[in-house]
């Protein structure tokens, strides 16, 4: 307890005092009464050179006076007056910065993030999107000073752009035909918003990685895409039945067509033969009308008769009925009758 | 020498409880013992009584306010879970400070202002229409509606935005249920469309076979005919010329062809043929 108790009674001005003149008394000691100018301007030095700084490639510099922006630096080794007169803050406005929506990729590995990626459609549906925005900052004071955390703005705001954009469109048109035109119109939502906000930031790309149905219709999807290399299938099938069917029926066609035009002129040709054999014949015939009518009828009884049985019947005009012997002639009709063989019936 | 450090530490003491640096990024309000005394809106190098002031700096920057999702229902009743974002600034740093005080008390006034104006809105509005066509001017009436209530507070309200809309969860299923179905009738058209155009196409094939077969037949017939006519008419030409002598010989002709060895002719003695059988010269018979 006693060493807490006051030394002595005297003010505390005297003891300041006191204490300079032993921290005089060292330094005097120390220095020998030039060291001090030493020390002060050791110092000041110091404190004049903390205004040097450094402004990387691809890096501006911001400089400030009093707050108030004074300069903008390029790259390279700088100097500014030190605290609190000047200020600087550097930016890299080379470097392309990424905001990744719907998805967070670390590495090769993406992992989607349903509650970000999920979002309505205009025709209430739900579809699943994920979105690159790739920007790069164009305004270093506006970025700075415009906006509170201008880079978690732009997530917020490329949150609200796309859901926007989606939300105005059908699933059909943002999965397929559409896709591109809401990429840029995401884009141009999305730089209208960062321009409003101050944020001095520039998109350079928002593209849609994926837009697909959520996974719990899924397979209803890829059914219908199935539907449709069906219909196509079936389609192509009867377009081949066709490509066999027609070109077989022409085939058909010019096969039945030949024959006929054949027909035509073998019939044609063969009534003319047949013109000419009887104009000859007849040519000849009218040299000597009966002898040669005698000729031609005998020559032709010459040929047919021997083939033939032939029964010669007496008596042209007699009431006597022939008796024709039928169940002899039916045993008779297997063998060839000889020839010159008559038979006489009376 | 001593003098003059001592001297040189009063002054920067008395200095940096004095002088102050107002930012590009910040403003300010000086307060003499809790009165606000006076406002600094621009950067620069400003002064204050020590001791007797102090200095209350606020932000100049546009400020978020990511309120959390709410259920609001709409005017057909349906109920919608909205995620909406605002961006404000402190526009009267003055008044700010009189009626709210700091950020805190800034951004629960901003959720009460903006989740008022929203359930309003949406009340208003069909959810077909809030998730469609109208939500951007829906939106700029809650901005506009925001911006008046937060005037008071010496907030200027940049705007008021949705960054999502969600179904509630048990919607959420049947919102799936209606996709998958609508999925389903799609398949069945296209498969439908398919079967449809297939068959469509194998009718018109054998329907344009069967016109090919069909005017092949045609022409065919038509020439045929043409060969039967012509060579009529040859005929005719031909023999024409001796209708009795033709007879005559084709009657010839015939009896060779006709005549076959199964055949059994009467013949009478005193006919032509056989006119010389029992006679050398037959009377009256020769022609």
């Amino acid at each position: 307890m006693d060493q807490f108790r006051p030394r002595d009674e005297q003010d505390p001005v005297r003891e300041i005092e006191r204490g300079f003149e032993s921290a005089k008394r060292w330094m005097e000691k120390m220095f020998r009464g030039k060291g001090a100018w030493l020390i002060v301007l050791i110092v000041v030095l110091g404190y004049l050179l903390s205004g040097f700084y450094r402004v990387g490639p691809g890096e501006k510099g911001v400089v400030l006076l009093f707050g108030k922006v004074w300069a903008i630096t390029e790259s390279g080794p700088r100097y500014r007056l030190p605290r609190p007169f000047m200020d600087h803050a550097i930016v890299d406005v080379a470097q392309v910065r990424r905001a990744e929506i719907g998805y967070r990729s670390s590495g090769r590995h993406t992992k989607t993030l349903p509650a970000e990626a999920l979002m309505l459609t205009g025709d209430e549906n739900i579809v699943d999107v994920q979105l690159l925005v790739q920007y790069e900052v164009q305004d270093p004071v506006k970025f700075l000073f415009g906006t509170h955390q201008p880079e978690l703005a732009l997530r917020t705001a490329a949150e609200v752009a796309l859901r926007g954009i989606v939300g105005e469109n059908t699933i059909d048109f943002t999965m397929t035909k559409g896709r591109m035109e809401v990429q840029q119109q995401v884009g141009v939502y999305l730089q209208k918003l960062l321009d409003a906000y101050n944020t001095g930031l520039k998109i350079t790309q928002s593209r849609l990685l994926a837009v697909d149905p959520p996974a719990k219709v899924k397979d209803a999807f890829h059914d219908v895409v199935r539907a449709w290399e069906d219909r196509e299938r079936l389609i192509r099938e009867a377009e081949g039945y066709r490509e066999d069917v027609v070109p077989k029926a022409r085939g058909r066609a010019q096969e039945e067509i030949r024959k006929a035009e054949a027909f035509k002129a073998q019939r044609v040709i063969r009534a003319e033969g047949d013109a000419q054999r009887f104009k000859e014949i007849l040519a000849a015939y009218s040299k000597a009308p009966p002898v040669t009518r005698e000729r031609l009828y005998l020559e032709t009884m010459e040929k047919v008769l021997p083939k033939v049985r032939k029964v010669v019947v007496e008596g042209s005009g007699s009431p006597v009925l022939p008796l024709l012997p039928l169940g002899k002639w039916g045993d008779l009709e297997t063998k060839p009758p000889a020839a010159g063989e008559k038979e006489t019936e009376k | 020498m001593g003098k003059f450090i001592v001297g040189l530490i009063v002054v920067v003491l008395v200095l940096s409880q004095t002088a102050f640096v107002i930012n590009e990024m910040e403003q300010a309000l000086v307060l003499q013992i809790g009165d606000p005394k006076r406002v600094i809106r621009d950067p620069g190098l400003y002064f204050k009584i020590p001791l007797v002031q102090q200095l209350l700096v606020f932000e100049k920057r546009i400020l978020p306010a990511d309120a959390r999702p709410a259920e609001y229902i709409t005017l057909d009743k349906k109920r919608l879970t909205v995620d909406s974002v605002s961006r404000w600034k402190i526009a009267d740093p003055l008044l700010f400070y009189r009626t709210v005080r700091d950020y805190r008390g800034a951004t629960a006034r901003l959720f009460d202002i903006i989740s008022g104006r929203l359930r309003q809105e949406i009340a208003n509005h069909l959810f077909q229409d809030f998730i469609r066509e109208e939500r951007e001017s829906i939106m700029a009436e809650v901005t506009r509606g925001t911006r008046e209530g937060a005037k008071k507070f010496g907030i200027e309200v940049v705007d008021v935005r949705i960054k999502r809309v969600d179904l509630p969860e048990e919607v959420q299923a049947s919102v799936f249920a209606r996709m998958r179905a609508e999925r389903e009738r799609m398949a069945k058209r296209y498969r439908a469309e398919g079967d449809e155009k297939a068959r469509e196409i194998r009718a018109n094939a054998d329907k344009e076979a069967q016109i090919i077969l069909a005017q092949a037949y045609k022409t065919s017939q038509a020439l045929r005919g043409e060969g039967d006519a012509e060579a009529t008419s040859i005929y005719a030409q031909a023999f024409s010329q001796d209708s009795d002598f033709y007879s005559f010989s084709r009657h010839l002709e015939l009896y060779e062809k006709v005549f076959d060895p199964g055949t059994t002719i009467l013949l009478r003695p005193g006919s032509d043929l056989l006119r010389f059988l029992e006679s050398p010269n037959p009377v009256g018979k020769q022609k």
